[in-house]
């Protein structure tokens, strides 16, 4: 098994390499990107910005499965997993809205001094990062491990059904810079085929690293559960 | 036969909940007044320091939706602390089924901060004096937004009356929870006041919020319906 995962480390960081070489080569024969006015080189944050948001939807449902799992068995290993996924879910919505910010200052506020302008589709996003970051307020209130795994997981689930109204229902409701919102064409139709030749690939490598970061802190969090269960069997044992 | 029976005897238990919640609450009147009171406050600091007749129909539809927010947080988060404080919860759970328990505090939840809505509704069109032009879609957008409100905060107050330091976590959980609920509220508010006739920016415009209100509500209640048995038993 540890065999098996190294080769899939391996494997990820050698395709998020080559992700970051071809999304940073200029002038080349291949791999050009069209150049649009505004948009110009910007256009390869592309690559950065929308698999940050995909990483956090397939972490966030992971962190929602997970807490159905562990309502299901009581069993404390589907706590650390929700746990962790929501947490490296929050890290990958901080680094999208840090991208999109920048992004957006460089291109549609150009020649302003706006670095956040309430976009809906930002603005809900900032939102979820929120209930994520509420989800560990909520987690730090509980003291008995047992309590807090199903307390929390209840919330997260609960969390876990309304942000489809977030990020889907109400940003293609009201006006929006991004594609896809009201009156603006969307994705599949203004992205030119040889930027999805990194794009795909993008996508997946985000993916892949989000699952790198997930599994580590997974087996870290075990390590550390399993150690504090030898200790309190030590000092029941002393005691006795 | 059976199962009549057995949907009438839960019906009477969840109404008996209520009854319970609702005699408590209309014994001892210093929580419904101290409602009451924060309300007249808010509402008064508003006019005091936005000033009368300057304020746009949207902001004054957001200012409406914020004070019913915090209303509600404050009122509803009291729905199940007040079990733990006179320790009757252990009673509860035995006599009553989870789903019983969630019905009546749904109840009780959607009654309270009805009669708060109301009241903060009258005293806000008065004191500001907004016009509205469509009555009928503004009631209805209290009703159903007070439903979503409900929903949404009857299992938040559950939980937070499992934790230790319950005073401020409230509002932390529920607002980025209710802000869908909140944008479509406001939105559907706005066209009430500016709305001319039912075909032009009001009913018709407002319609696609009204969904969102709707389906919010019911994902909300059906959600908790679900996972209110996980906080409530021990």
């Amino acid at each position: 098994m540890p065999c098996k995962y190294k080769t899939i480390r391996l494997a990820i960081i050698v395709w998020m390499t080559l992700v970051l070489l071809g999304a940073f080569s200029f002038g080349g024969v291949w791999l050009n990107i069209p150049k649009l006015a505004m948009l110009e080189h910007t256009a390869r944050n592309l690559y950065f910005h929308v698999p940050m948001w995909f990483t956090m939807m397939a972490l966030t449902a992971l962190s929602a499965i997970h807490a159905i799992q562990c309502l299901r068995t009581n069993n404390p290993v589907s706590d650390i997993r929700s746990r962790i996924a929501a947490l490296i879910a929050v890290i990958f919505g901080i680094l999208g809205l840090t991208t999109g910010s920048v992004w957006a200052h460089y291109t549609w506020y150009e020649g302003t001094n706006i670095w956040w302008n309430f976009d809906p589709k930002q603005s809900m996003a900032a939102v979820q990062v929120l209930i994520y970051c509420a989800y560990f307020a909520l987690r730090s209130a509980l003291d008995d491990p047992r309590k807090r795994a199903r307390i929390s997981a209840v919330y997260n689930i609960f969390a876990f059904v309304t942000v489809p109204f977030l990020l889907y229902v109400l940003p293609r409701q009201l006006e929006s810079l991004h594609p896809g919102a009201e009156g603006n064409p969307a994705f599949s139709e203004i992205t030119d085929p040889i930027m999805r030749v990194i794009f795909y690939p993008a996508v997946l490598g985000f993916i892949g690293v989000g699952w790198l970061l997930y599994t580590q802190r997974v087996r870290l969090a075990r390590a550390v559960m399993t150690l504090q269960n030898i200790e309190e069997d030590e000092h029941l044992q002393t005691k006795t | 036969m059976m199962a009549s029976r057995k949907s009438s005897s839960w019906t009477n238990g969840a109404i008996a909940v209520l009854r319970k919640d609702l005699q408590l609450e209309l014994r001892n009147k210093s929580v419904l007044g101290m409602l009451l009171i924060f309300v007249l406050n808010t509402m008064f600091l508003i006019l005091v320091t936005a000033g009368r007749g300057d304020l746009e129909p949207r902001t004054e539809a957001a200012l409406l939706w914020i004070v019913i927010l915090f209303t509600a947080a404050l009122g509803l988060g009291r729905a199940f602390l007040s079990e733990k404080e006179q320790k009757t919860g252990l009673f509860l759970r035995i006599h009553a089924q989870a789903t019983m328990v969630y019905a009546g505090k749904l109840c009780y939840s959607f009654l309270t901060i009805l009669c708060a809505n109301a009241v903060s509704a009258c005293i806000f069109l008065l004191l500001l004096g907004v016009e509205v032009a469509l009555p009928s879609l503004f009631i209805l957008t209290l009703l159903l937004g007070t439903l979503g409100l409900a929903g949404a905060t009857t299992l938040l107050a559950a939980i937070i009356a499992r934790t230790t330091r319950s005073g401020i976590l409230l509002p932390v959980l529920l607002f980025p929870l209710l802000v869908p609920l909140l944008l479509a509220a406001v939105e559907s508010t706005y066209f009430s006041f500016v709305g001319q006739s039912f075909t032009e920016g009001g009913w018709a415009a407002s319609s696609g919020s009204l969904l969102i209100i709707t389906s919010f509500s019911g994902v909300v209640i059906t959600a908790s319906v679900l996972l209110f048995d996980y906080v409530w038993q021990d």
